[in-house]
């Protein structure tokens, strides 16, 4: 056993052997995909290809219907018509090992072993979940690799660099934007702790607070972030018009899918589609998800790879939609967190299998809805409040034994 | 030289011309064999992705260029995916046609119902037995506070046929119908109608739907479970927070 650990916890041979093993699974689904019933490829897949087709006829990607994505995606991937169809899954399994490899070096920048570092980027690399879900042709890994590329500029202080992939983020997905305002508050001038500090005024120390929000690192940041998403913007909107935008953001902003899912709301949603008060609900589903995004900016803003962890899977964990793919946006970020986490290995192994378990509680009425054609709304619905309890206990867990200073966990791999 | 070539090309072009024109002269469709003509309908799989199996069983003595067509209307509770047709159609051969725009995630009470033209192809366990499987989706519905589903009735197909050539399959009169020709060649075809006993039903499946009734306690349980989430949540940034 131990020289199979060894030879993992070099870093070549991880990163080496994690990009085969997909590239394995990418030819596997060409394979399954010609010869099998159940098909290999994620419906996705075939929905950016058929966009990237329409582009190198010159027509506009948003012809294919449920297109919901930036152009950008459809132009990075016109190779899978001129050149092969796999293109845009082996762009997307290099995405999932260079995300990996961001999150190495930011662990390595705070000082880890190179043994250790590896140890963590091994939970992303060898896991099965982003493994299956990028050689399934979900572009999911993009936003990894950019918003890891975002936190790894942060934390070298390169701020126009992590702006601008900050702002191409955006673009490309709409969810980071909740990252502004832990962002901002990491850039802002810190006070100077004074002893009388308790005796100013709230208003003045409200007042110093935002006034710190003003400086050139504040507006440098949000100037080229704001400048990268404003300049995509009005180039794809010059070039495909109103469509565009009600696509790739407002879709996304307004998007209220009936159909199950896992997010706790789905059935209210779905009982209250044409109800008078389903605007009302609707907001009123959005408050907790919005009172906690700011608590968590002011709370945890100096450690922004936790900070960020923290806010997408609030986010997800509370959205009006839900899908299995929308974890991964958490999930690739996890890597950064645990190496200070207070966990037992017990107690970190216990929090997965609640998890996993809670999906797979949800899975199986959904089954039977959607295959079975059972009567099981009412227990999809109380799994998916099952599901955001269990995260929500997860979330506790990590909440309350984060330290944030370094701590090594060499010791775990003797 | 070459005009010989030319002219013995012609020669041959006109004579299997003139073999086709005698075998279409045998297009045969006497009033027996149309009354063996059967379509059987049938429903596989459960739940909200179905496949609406048709089968057309022909006599003994069927033209061997006989071609079908089933024009079938399905109900705004169900639809099928363009994409997943044009996938088929490479996979297995199935040929269909659309008439309109999909809208694939629309609720059925925003959507209209679908007008679909079907090529049934040859089973190849059954040589007399022309087949197509349309696999089709349910939609969901309005949640109601009855049984807990919902049924949808799918009317029968009305049954064209074509032979090439054979202006005459019928002794007049019959109602002639211009369609695509076939699921690869969109161009216009002369299809006749082909009555069928009035026997034929409906054939119906049934999709779950929510349950009204239990509106207010799902409003509540939801909201109540979320705030209480929120406010654990909210407790442990403000315990363990660096605020």
């Amino acid at each position: 056993m131990d020289w199979i650990m060894i030879t993992f916890l070099r870093k070549w041979s991880l990163f080496t052997f994690a990009f085969f093993i997909r590239v394995v699974l990418v030819v596997f689904g060409v394979y399954q995909d010609k010869t099998m019933v159940v098909k290999y490829t994620d419906i996705d897949y075939h929905v950016f290809t058929d966009a990237s087709q329409f582009i190198t006829e010159g027509a506009s990607p948003y012809r294919r219907a449920t297109y919901r994505y930036t152009p950008l995606l459809a132009w990075l991937l016109t190779p899978n018509i001129y050149l092969t169809p796999v293109f845009g899954k082996l762009l997307f399994v290099t995405c999932d090992v260079v995300s990996s490899y961001l999150t190495y070096g930011i662990l390595r920048g705070r000082g880890m072993s190179c043994q250790a570092a590896c140890s963590y980027c091994s939970l992303w690399l060898l896991n099965p979940l982003p493994m299956g879900v990028s050689s399934r042709g979900n572009a999911e890994s993009l936003l990894a690799v950019l918003v890891l590329s975002m936190l790894s500029c942060m934390e070298r202080r390169h701020l126009a660099k992590a702006a601008f992939f900050y702002g191409l983020s955006v673009h490309m997905k709409i969810y980071p934007v909740t990252y502004a305002l832990p962002l901002a508050l990491s850039l802002r001038t810190r006070e100077q702790a004074n002893v009388g500090e308790t005796t100013v005024p709230m208003g003045r120390r409200l007042a110093r607070f935002l006034l710190g929000l003003l400086n050139r690192d504040v507006l440098q940041f949000f100037v080229i972030a704001g400048g990268v998403f404003c300049g995509l913007t009005l180039l794809f909107y010059h070039m495909y018009g109103w469509e565009f935008l009600q696509e790739t953001y407002l879709y996304h902003l307004t998007r209220r899918d009936i159909r199950h899912n896992f997010s706790p709301y789905f059935y209210m949603l779905y009982l209250t589609a044409e109800s008078s008060w389903s605007l009302a609900l609707g907001l009123a589903a959005f408050l907790p998800q919005l009172a906690l995004l700011l608590l968590t900016s002011l709370a945890f803003h100096s450690d922004l790879a936790l900070c960020c962890f923290l806010h997408t899977a609030i986010f997800v964990s509370f959205n009006k939609v839900c899908t299995s793919q929308y974890f991964l946006w958490y999930l690739c970020l996890l890597p950064l967190v645990l190496p200070r986490l207070m966990l037992s290995l017990k107690q970190g192994l216990g929090l997965l299998v609640l998890w996993f378990a809670g999906q797979a509680i949800w899975l199986a009425p959904a089954y039977y809805l959607e295959f079975e054609g059972q009567n099981t709304f009412v227990l999809i619905w109380i799994a998916g409040l099952l599901f955001l309890a269990i995260n929500t206990f997860i979330l506790v867990q990590i909440i309350s034994h984060y330290k944030q200073e370094d701590i090594h966990h060499c010791q775990k791999l003797d | 030289m070459v005009t010989k070539v030319l002219l013995c090309a012609v020669f041959l072009v006109v004579e299997i011309f003139g073999d086709t024109k005698t075998d279409e002269d045998n297009c045969d469709l006497s009033g027996k064999w149309l009354e063996s003509i059967k379509v059987t309908r049938d429903i596989w799989k459960m739940g909200f992705h179905r496949e609406l199996v048709t089968t057309v069983e022909c006599g003994p003595s069927s033209p061997e260029k006989l071609q079908t067509l089933l024009v079938q209307n399905l109900p705004r509770g169900v639809y099928i995916d363009p994409y997943q047709l044009a996938s088929l159609q490479q996979d297995t051969g199935l040929q269909v046609v659309l008439d309109s725009e999909v809208d694939l995630e629309a609720p059925a009470y925003e959507s209209n119902g679908l007008f679909m033209f079907v090529y049934p192809t040859r089973d190849l366990q059954h040589p007399r037995h022309l087949q197509a499987v349309v696999p089709i989706h349910g939609r969901y519905h309005r949640p109601s506070s009855g049984q807990g589903w919902e049924q949808l009735e799918i009317e029968p197909p009305r049954l064209f046929l074509r032979a090439n050539g054979c202006a005459q399959l019928l002794p007049a009169p019959h109602v002639l119908m211009d369609a695509p020709c076939s699921g690869y060649n969109l161009s216009m075809c002369k299809w006749m109608e082909i009555q069928l006993p009035q026997d034929q039903r409906n054939i119906s499946l049934e999709l779950p739907v929510g349950n009204q009734s239990l509106l207010v306690p799902v409003c509540t349980g939801t909201l109540l479970a979320t705030l209480l989430c929120c406010v654990i949540i909210a407790n442990a940034i403000w315990r363990h927070g660096f605020l």
